[in-house]
């Protein structure tokens, strides 16, 4: 494995918090899928564990098997062969019912493309998992929840806005509120800059990077862009369904993509 | 071209449950049409054929007025007309049928038939009797007698069986009995309402009723004489005698009026299916528009013209509307059956089969096709509107504005209109044809209103699911006014069907409601006794019947036929002391007392108020009614009422017995009003039925006549249910085409729920709860609608008398049908919700 050796810590500078128990861990996962008479495999044997609070980001060329990583360890799809486990409890077997409510309690997602529901509005979106769940986003302790995530993502004074009503970057931005207002144990984001621009693309990376660093939220993000995973604790470079190499980056002010870059290169990536 | 029409081809193909969807869609509007246009081609040979049956090949049918019938003096004179080729004479009799086992019928319920005598050596030169067993009638001594199917049929009657008629009291027992002969093919020379008809010698006929007259007398003319002639000749020659001219046309003229009403109601349900195909196949277009547009973009921009562009998305309906309509005419046929089976067990006229008519299937698929394309225009001509560049970029939507869509919605409803013609009453009918266009056009307002209405109220409905399933409803509720345009069609189309069920469930519950008022309105009585043939005053019944336990008042009442006008019109000779007593009739002018009393007296009649509008009569006008040559008979109006007897044709003239039977000739009463005394028991009512019985009388309670009334009235409404039925079925189609479209539609929406931790049943009920929404909303408007409807139709058909009544059994039915075939119609869009995966969903190409 080639590491670079992260940042030194320095006063006043965000340290990632020490945590003795991984909340996550994936232990040699495989996932494969026929297609037809054809047999691909997106994963042969990936593991990897995350800490609490630590923004991790999984890079690779296309098809690499990144996405599908991300899915297994969050519980939209189950593996072949291996195990996902989130806070102690395998979650790779969960049944459809079991699955979902960790999907609802215990994971957030923040997608590419299409994250807001067009007829709900802001308030709404962000509070829709408690709407799922049968309680209203609009009443006490959740109605403050709501608000918060919100606030933490810059939209306050916009929750009544129709997600036609904002900008690309607004509605990623309250994909993250939703996302983040259950409190999950664990964030994913898959390529959730990938249909914006630089400036807008920066804005979600500083929103995900500060529920990191303000709330202590683990983060998981999928990204082939490298000033993208230069906001990361540590990068995995996932490449033909293996982890190819772990870059730890440490958790830095300035997200320099510079050393990360050089590394990748190394890596002909 | 041809690549294009590939195109068109292959974009049906690639959303196999949407097209299939559309197709039955378009199916059943085109069944119900065709199902009509056969249904009327059957009447119209039954029609025919009971024409044929009755004057056969004879120009002019000279009937009596008087239950006597024409003289032999009458008949000779005729026959002495110059030019006059055949005259064959017929007696017609209504008599019962004694049982051949004794025993073997419901003992005291004799079977009513219609004897009609002919002369066997004249009749075959006006009429061919055909037979389906047995031989036709030899010479006119014989005692043999030709049965109709029915009526063999329905008392196991076969050649060489006897049977025997309720004669005169003169007849010699042996007059009475018959061989049957044969077995004719139909009904026979009658318009028995059963069609029982027994055929014998008019000899024969003579022997058995005793000496009367000639119902019937059926002329051929030469070529040098029309009919119009030999009615001012008759009317020179039979001075003495009553009569009546009627030639093969105005005998079809008439038993067609009978059936405008069935054929108008027809042809506004089937434009109402119709309509609602409309909706479908709108729908089903703009979403393969919306859907494609990227596609069309990269035609555009590849060079397809604008036109070549309209043509594959019109060649993409044709598919549709061909595949449709021609599976409508499979389903139509079967429909077209049931129909023929509904109208025959309903009496009357006798659709015995359903005709092949390459002309109505032909019409069927062409209204089918207009109705299609007409619908396709819309989307295609917003197909050829689509700029290549617009429709490459990334975020893209085509969808018509709401004025286009009205424009749209009312172009179709032309066209739809102009096929529902097809089915149009052949004769007459304008009241009944304004009335459906009325009902029509009141279902048009509502669909234009739908757009409006729709997210209003589908909050209110959403209320009740809000406090159970408040996620799916929050999310329901919303993805109405995700393309409020699409909705509205969806819910217009369910809202017409269920519009129809409804205002045809109030005109029923009018028509229940008036006949069961005019009933007791105008009948001095708690039970009828009827006679099938005319009985004295003075021979005892009346004072027979009125001298049992319990009866309070018996009247006699007799219908007949007047002369007014140059029309036929209906009459009834009633007692007007005890109608006074009894507290029947509404005046509306003339003094009831006064009234009732000159009616007695003589020289009086009362009008109903139909009448007196139709002829402009008020109370002092005089009526001059001819009964013959030169004779007349001279009445004054004395009073004009709400509501009168029924007669054949509408409501009778009232006319006092004294005038009956002196001056049109009246021979006696066929039927007994009977009004029980307060205090009569059960045993008191049921030994007076027994009493009428034993006297060959048939007795009815009022009750049990305004139950069949209504349970006539109820199979025919039935029937137009059934039909309004499938309009509903129709937009239940659009519902599952709609919610299937929205899934595709969300797919990445749904994922992105589904990884928010939504459960697939939530999912599923979200999809149940979006269409329960959509049929509530249905209901609601379909129930507004069809009572505006109702309210329209009532307005402008001028039957007078009897209130409003709210279908509150049709609004259940709305309600129920509206959410049920919603829910129904939201299985398999619901399952695929359900089963769409989340990793599917959200990948981002």
């Amino acid at each position: 494995m080639i590491t670079l050796s992260p940042e030194p810590a320095a006063p006043g500078r965000p340290t990632l918090p020490e945590s003795p128990a991984p909340i996550l861990e994936a232990r040699d996962l495989t996932k494969r899928y026929e297609l037809g008479r054809t047999t691909v495999d997106a994963l042969r044997g990936v593991s990897l564990s995350l800490r609490r609070g630590e923004l991790l980001a999984i890079m690779g060329p296309s098809g690499s098997g990144k996405s599908t990583l991300l899915q297994l360890l969050g519980g939209l799809d189950r593996p072949t062969s291996g195990e996902v486990i989130l806070e102690g409890e395998a979650i790779s077997r969960l049944s459809d019912e079991d699955a979902t409510r960790l999907r609802r309690d215990r994971t957030g997602f923040v997608f590419q493309f299409f994250n807001l529901i067009p007829l709900l509005d802001v308030a709404e979106n962000v509070g829709l998992p408690f709407t799922i769940a049968g309680r209203d986003p609009r009443k006490g302790e959740l109605r403050d929840r709501v608000r918060d995530a919100i606030a933490l993502v810059d939209l306050t004074g916009k929750e009544r806005h129709r997600p036609d009503q904002l900008s690309a970057g607004e509605q990623q931005r309250v994909a993250i509120a939703r996302a983040l207002v259950t409190r999950p144990a664990i964030l994913l984001a898959d390529e959730p800059t990938g249909n914006l621009d630089y400036a807008t693309g920066t804005e979600i990376l500083e929103a995900l990077w500060r529920s990191c660093v303000e709330r202590g939220q683990t983060v998981v993000l999928v990204t082939h862009d490298a000033k993208a995973a230069a906001y990361a604790d540590r990068v995995c470079v996932v490449r033909d369904g293996r982890i190819l190499d772990e870059i730890p980056l440490g958790r830095r002010l300035d997200h320099a993509a510079g050393p990360l870059i050089a590394r990748l290169a190394q890596l002909g990536l | 071209m041809p690549g294009l029409a590939s195109l068109a081809w292959r974009t049906v193909r690639a959303r196999p449950v949407r097209a299939a969807l559309t197709a039955i869609g378009i199916a059943l509007g085109v069944a119900v049409l065709f199902a009509g246009l056969l249904t009327n081609a059957g009447i119209e040979r039954s029609i025919d054929r009971t024409v044929d049956a009755l004057v056969g090949r004879a120009d002019v049918r000279v009937s009596a007025f008087r239950d006597q019938g024409l003289s032999p003096t009458a008949v000779a004179s005729v026959r002495a007309i110059p030019g006059v080729v055949v005259a064959a004479p017929v007696i017609e009799r209504r008599t019962f049928l004694a049982p051949a086992v004794p025993g073997s019928r419901e003992p005291g319920l004799p079977a009513a038939v219609t004897v009609v005598g002919i002369d066997p050596t004249i009749d075959p030169q006006i009429r061919d009797l055909a037979l389906r067993a047995g031989s036709a009638l030899a010479g006119s001594g014989a005692r043999f007698a030709l049965i109709s199917d029915s009526l063999a049929r329905d008392d196991g009657l076969g050649v060489g069986d006897e049977l025997e008629l309720d004669g005169s009291a003169d007849a010699r027992a042996g007059d009475l009995r018959f061989v049957v002969g044969g077995i004719l093919a139909g009904d026979g020379p009658s318009t028995d309402p059963d069609g029982r008809t027994v055929v014998i010698p008019i000899e024969r006929a003579v022997a058995a009723f005793g000496p009367i007259g000639v119902s019937h007398l059926d002329l051929r003319l030469g070529d040098g004489l029309t009919a119009d002639a030999a009615s001012v000749e008759i009317g020179r020659q039979l001075t003495n005698e009553p009569y009546v001219i009627a030639t093969p046309g105005s005998l079809a003229a008439s038993l067609r009026a009978s059936t405008t009403e069935f054929q108008a109601t027809t042809a506004l349900v089937a434009s109402v299916a119709l309509f609602a195909g409309a909706f479908l196949i709108f729908n089903t277009l703009a979403m393969t528009v919306s859907e494609r547009i990227r596609e069309v973009g990269l035609l555009r921009a590849a060079g397809a013209t604008r036109r070549q562009v309209v043509a594959v998305v019109l060649a993409a309906a044709a598919f549709l509307g061909l595949a449709g309509s021609l599976a409508g005419l499979g389903v139509g046929t079967l429909l077209a059956t049931a129909m023929a089976t509904r109208i025959a067990d309903l009496g009357g006229l006798r659709p015995a089969d359903v005709p092949s008519s390459p002309d109505a299937a032909v019409l069927a698929v062409v209204a089918g096709l207009a109705v299609t394309l007409a619908a396709a225009a819309e989307p295609a001509l917003r197909a050829s509107a689509i700029s290549p560049v617009d429709a490459l970029r990334p975020q893209v939507a085509s969808r018509a504005s709401t004025a286009s869509r009205l424009r749209w919605l009312v172009a179709v409803f032309v066209v739809v209109g102009v096929a529902g013609l097809l089915l149009r009453p052949t004769s007459g009918g304008g009241d009944v044809l304004l009335r459906g266009a009325g009902g029509y056009l009141a279902l048009l307002v509502l669909a234009l209103a739908v757009p409006w209405l729709l997210v209003p109220l589908g909050i209110l409905v959403g209320v009740p699911f809000r406090f159970v399933l408040r996620a799916e409803e929050r999310l329901a509720r919303g993805a109405l006014s995700r393309d409020r345009g699409r909705a509205a069609l969806t819910v217009g189309a369910l809202a017409v069907g269920l519009a129809t069920l409804v205002a045809l469930g109030g005109l029923a519950g009018d028509a229940r409601g008036s006949a069961s008022d005019w009933i007791t309105s105008v009948v001095p009585g708690d039970m009828l006794a009827t006679s099938v043939t005319p009985r004295p005053l003075d021979d005892g019944t009346v004072a027979d019947l009125a001298a049992a336990p319990g009866v309070a008042r018996v009247t006699p009442i007799a219908g007949f036929d007047v002369a007014f006008d140059g029309i036929r019109a209906d009459a009834a000779a009633v007692v007007g002391a005890d109608l006074r007593a009894d507290g029947r009739l509404t005046f509306l002018a003339g003094d009831r007392t006064a009234a009732l009393t000159a009616l007695d007296a003589g020289g009086a009649v009362l009008v109903p108020r139909s009448l007196a509008e139709r002829l402009g009569l008020r109370v002092g006008d005089p009526m001059h009614f001819p009964v013959g040559g030169e004779q007349a008979v001279d009445l004054r109006v004395s009073g004009i009422v709400a509501r009168s007897l029924p007669g054949t044709a509408g409501e009778a003239i009232l006319v006092g017995w004294k005038d009956a039977t002196t001056g049109f000739g009246v021979t006696g009463a066929d039927a007994f009003a009977v009004r029980f005394r307060s205090t009569a028991t059960d045993a008191d009512r049921s030994a007076f039925d027994d009493r009428v019985r034993s006297i060959g009388l048939q007795p009815a309670t009022l009750a049990s006549v305004e139950a069949a009334v209504g349970d006539a009235l109820g199979r025919v409404f039935g029937l137009f249910d059934g039909l309004a039925a499938l309009a509903v079925i129709i937009g239940g189609l659009g519902i599952a085409n709609t919610l299937s479209m929205d899934v595709l539609e969300r797919v990445r929406e749904l994922g992105v729920l589904r990884a928010a931790g939504m459960t697939r049943r939530q999912v599923w009920r979200m999809v149940v709860v979006e269409a329960g929404l959509l049929g509530l909303v249905g209901a609601i408007l379909g129930i507004g609608g069809g009572l505006a409807a109702g309210t329209v139709m009532r307005a402008i058909g001028s039957t007078g008398g009897g209130s409003a009544v709210i279908p509150w059994p049709s609004i259940g039915l709305a309600v129920v049908l509206g959410l049920g075939v919603s829910v129904l119609a939201a299985a398999y869009p619901a399952w695929l919700a359900g089963r769409q995966s989340i990793v599917r969903a959200v990948r981002a190409d």
